[in-house]
């Protein structure tokens, strides 16, 4: 929303507040929470959200057999375009998710996850660039 | 009758997904049934480690980890059945529930546990996900910083998620000083 302070960095991004806020589950696989900017992903049974800001790329891939491949990449310190980062100074000593990979049986929704990813974190990284040059 | 509770609509999660079934908690121990037949879960009482309870999205989620390491989590339980169930642990079992919390704030920095077979990535004291290391079919490190688990690739039964987990990789930043020397860790 447009009440968020301008100073804070893009670390302080939260998914969710609240517990009950995840949407309602439902099958087990990749979902996009557009309202929450939130990516969700089936781990051991469960959905666990990240907001779209922490991924750096999502590319999707197709084998032989028509099975699919989904890998998303996240931010962490020391890659390019993130040194300046407040996160990594702020966070030192944590450990970061980097990356998870996904088989997925359907390819039209693994396209679309990809795509629609894509085009979220575009969305949100361009506003929260925006926003970081009208701090300064 | 008052030994022992009894649910319908428990889902064991873990790999592959979850199946829902029907659940019986009784001075004996655990007794988890998939509907419609084939698995079956049965904990005796002795076997049971530890109990934990956490919040999840719309209902609460019960953790039982038992003595050879493994841990199941069951989903479905109401918050008065949390009170009756912690209140029936502590006086039949002799276990005192540990309450567990779930971080959905979407981050992707925090640290790692690891307890038993679990390995749990928490955001700010709060667990975001745990997986189990009997699935991980193989651990490499890559670089200084990255380590990298492969998880077994389940082609067979129950398998009822659409998108399964293969792979995933923790990068830990020079600064990390947690697993210096451990050898539980890659």
């Amino acid at each position: 929303g447009d009440n968020r302070s301008s100073s804070r960095s893009s670390a302080d991004l939260v998914a969710y507040k609240n517990i009950n806020d995840l949407p309602p589950p439902r099958e087990m696989m990749i979902q996009i929470d557009q309202k929450n900017e939130a990516v969700l992903l089936p781990i051991n049974g469960s959905m666990v959200p990240f907001h779209v800001a922490f991924i750096r790329t999502v590319t999707s891939q197709q084998d032989t057999n028509r099975t699919c491949y989904i890998r998303i990449i996240f931010n962490v310190p020391g890659t390019p375009f993130s040194s300046h980062d407040p996160n990594s100074v702020k966070f030192q000593g944590s450990i970061y998710l980097k990356e998870a990979s996904f088989r997925s049986k359907d390819p039209r929704h693994s396209s679309e996850v990809v795509q629609s990813i894509k085009a979220l974190r575009r969305q949100v990284v361009a506003r929260e660039s925006e926003r970081a040059e009208r701090a300064t | 009758m008052a030994d022992g509770h009894q649910f319908n609509n428990i889902t064991l999660g873990g790999r592959g997904g979850t199946n829902t079934g029907q659940m019986k908690i009784y001075s004996e121990g655990i007794l988890w049934r998939r509907q419609g037949g084939g698995k079956l879960i049965e904990v005796d009482k002795s076997d049971i480690m530890g109990v934990t309870w956490m919040k999840v999205p719309r209902t609460n989620q019960l953790g039982v980890q038992i003595k050879d390491g493994l841990f199941y989590k069951f989903t479905g339980f109401r918050d008065q059945d949390v009170a009756s169930l912690t209140t029936f642990f502590q006086n039949t079992f002799g276990i005192i529930v540990e309450e567990k919390q779930l971080s959905v704030t979407g981050r992707n920095w925090g640290e790692v546990d690891l307890n038993g077979n679990m390995l749990a990535f928490m955001v700010g004291s709060k667990q975001a996900f745990e997986v189990s290391l009997a699935d991980v079919a193989q651990t490499q490190l890559q670089g200084k910083n990255d380590v990298i688990l492969e998880f077994h690739v389940d082609d067979t039964t129950g398998a009822n998620e659409k998108d399964s987990l293969m792979e995933m990789s923790f990068h830990i930043p020079n600064s990390n000083t947690q697993f210096i020397g451990d050898e539980n860790h890659p």
